[in-house]
């Protein structure tokens, strides 16, 4: 899927708006299972056709018309990759999060808009703000991630899930020993 | 400094004090008498292809604009203004004909030429005053490059770059040099994590002891069939001046069928085989030793891997990544990594290949993630004063009168420079410490 931000109508849909509520319920039961590193569970929450990707911002003067590396990203990654790193974590043997960090996903500023239907299906387009909270062990100190993001929902039969995502990194340089979670 | 002197004679007998992980009074002598002299590696050209590109790197605290000015020439200037020290570019990246400090105005070429200076007539009495002519940021003491690799020298009387290197050179091409149109750099992806420098340095330069076990997840899930504890023994590490690294051993078959077995297409391969020498070819077709990580000393590291990126078929593909273990202090590193691939290489391999780093390395890389997570603990625990009462064993490979577990490769079973030899050991690691070692003790 394409990054959905070029495509973004205003004004966004009314807080009362069912899809938004739907919308918004849909990422914050997602922060649980990301929080929980309940991933099997969250994996099944995307698309076989996900596009997730983490663009790495670089600093640029106004009007340079780009703040992203061109052609490089944190995360860039299909159903295969993303299912990869799950099944890594089930592995005995993945020892950045073994012991578990704490996490804890925040997610704000949730704005919905209409999209129209693609190849005949219901989609949404929603936009978050997300600070992540990853606390590891008893002596260093915590780290966060701030982004937002921009999400594609896609109705499946009885419910929504995830077909893109682009997250957009508040930091050029992380502040993060890895990105061993998802965002 | 009789304590250092300690440190530096158990590191020549491969004992390593504990707490050179983590010693602010160690790292102000690292920044004065190893980084303020040795080659540092700063950008590949292939970042600032187009005339006025430029990219913003430091060398430690020094930040330098590396641009390709509007002839074509590519440069290293001091980014703070003649007149009160401003940085004059403040982005990280860009195309740039001029470069105006934001304090006062005054404006530099991008080849670092002083051309704009406000009111020079008032403030100066013109070029009685203040003459501009010959005035430019103040360029690198010393820049050069091999392959297209970029490094500065903050020395002025340094040895060239090319005898810096020396042997390694030979190995160097194997990651830089796979067509005649050279290398192709994206990134770098920049994080912070909290470990000294030299773990990433020493790990990258030679520690094929901690594959199969740091990295078993990845064997687990099928992405990288390699790193099991067979092969990682089979392998030879080498070692050659400057830099060293490991390989691993190639079933048998010709050049063409091992680069084919690692997963470079048969138009790569032609390629290859124009621009490496007979003798490098060697050490693949003939003795089947394939590159795999390794360090030019002092923070430069290398990697070159063939995982399965698809879910498919069994199908395999290299990627190269180039990273700068950019210290901050003694307990924190910026990692600057680079996804490297031939600018020649087809489309789709260039896809693919850029797919299997994402995968394994960088800062969402499935290997890269477990190991941080040790050097994290290590950097931690090398800060207490229990670490100044601790030698770690790092003799891997030599018995205690100090002959070898094994003996070295002898030169027709390996045909590059340098000492190499099979069986897990920690030479490599050793003789980075000993450059290091070598650096300190010369007085600035």
């Amino acid at each position: 899927m394409s990054a959905p931000s070029a495509r973004k109508p205003l004004p966004s849909l009314p807080f009362n708006d069912a899809r938004h509520l739907q919308a918004h319920q849909f990422l914050v039961d997602e922060a649980y299972l990301l929080d929980a590193q309940q991933y099997e569970k969250w994996l099944d929450t995307l698309t076989d056709d996900i596009r997730y990707v983490m663009p790495v911002r670089v600093t640029t003067a106004r009007g340079a018309a780009f703040d992203t590396s061109p052609g490089m990203a944190h995360f860039d990654e299909d159903k295969y990759s993303l299912s990869q790193r799950v099944a890594r974590f089930a592995t005995e043997h993945a020892w950045t999060e073994d012991p578990p960090s704490r996490l804890r996903h925040f997610i704000t500023n949730v704005r919905t808009f209409e999209c129209d239907p693609i190849e005949g299906v219901a989609h949404l387009l929603v936009e978050s703000a997300e600070l992540l909270f990853r606390s590891r062990g008893d002596v260093n100190e915590s780290a966060l991630v701030s982004c937002g993001r921009e999400d594609l929902l896609r109705w499946c039969d009885d419910r929504y899930k995830l077909a893109g995502r682009k997250i957009i990194a508040d930091e050029s340089v992380l502040r993060m020993q890895n990105l061993a979670v998802f965002l | 400094m009789t304590e250092q002197r300690d440190v530096f004679e158990n590191i020549r007998r491969g004992m390593i004090p504990a707490h050179i992980y983590n010693d602010d009074e160690l790292f102000a002598c690292e920044k004065q008498r190893l980084f303020s002299r040795a080659w540092i590696f700063v950008a590949h050209e292939s970042e600032i292809p187009q005339d006025g590109d430029y990219v913003v790197r430091r060398v430690l605290d020094d930040s330098f604009i590396i641009t390709r000015d509007s002839e074509g020439d590519v440069r290293a200037l001091f980014n703070m203004c003649l007149h009160r020290g401003m940085q004059v570019c403040r982005a990280e990246m860009g195309n740039a004909s001029n470069f105006r400090c934001p304090y006062h105005g005054w404006s530099y070429r991008n080849d670092g030429r002083l051309t704009g200076l406000p009111f020079h007539r008032d403030a100066y009495g013109s070029d009685e005053g203040f003459p501009k002519a010959g005035q430019t940021l103040l360029p690198a003491p010393n820049f050069a490059s091999y392959n297209g690799l970029l490094f500065i020298n903050l020395d002025p009387a340094a040895e060239p770059l090319e005898d810096f290197l020396g042997d390694f050179r030979f190995y160097l091409d194997f990651y830089t040099k796979q067509s005649t149109d050279g290398l192709e750099l994206r990134g770098p992806q920049r994080w912070r994590i909290k470990a000294n420098w030299k773990i990433g340095a020493e790990n990258f330069a030679g520690d094929m002891y901690h594959t199969p076990h740091t990295h078993s997840s990845i064997v687990d899930i099928g992405l990288f069939r390699e790193p099991t504890a067979q092969k990682r023994k089979d392998g030879a590490t080498y070692w050659a001046h400057r830099g060293g690294g490991t390989t691993y051993k190639l079933p048998p078959g010709s050049f063409e069928e091992r680069m084919r077995y690692v997963g470079y297409p048969d138009q790569m391969i032609g390629r290859i085989k124009t621009v490496w020498s007979p003798q490098q070819q060697r050490v693949v077709g003939e003795d089947g030793f394939m590159i795999s990580a390794a360090t030019c000393f002092p923070n430069l590291s290398f990697v070159h891997n063939w995982p399965r990126v698809h879910d498919r078929d069994d199908e395999v593909l290299p990627f190269i990544s180039i990273r700068l273990w950019q210290p901050i202090s003694a307990n924190e590193t910026e990692v600057c990594s680079w996804f490297a691939v031939d600018a020649a290489a087809p489309t789709q391999y260039k896809k693919d290949s850029y797919k299997a780093y994402l995968m394994c390395f960088g800062s969402t890389g499935m290997f890269e993630q477990d190991d941080v997570e040790n050097w994290v603990s290590l950097t931690t625990t090398a800060g207490g004063s229990m670490a100044r009462r601790l030698l770690l064993n790092s003799r891997m490979g030599l018995l205690s009168d100090d002959r070898p577990v094994i003996e070295a490769l002898p030169a027709d079973s390996f045909h590059g420079p340098g000492r190499a030899q099979v069986g897990y050991n920690e030479y490599n690691q050793r003789e980075l410490l000993k450059l290091w070692a070598e650096h300190l003790e010369l007085p600035a």
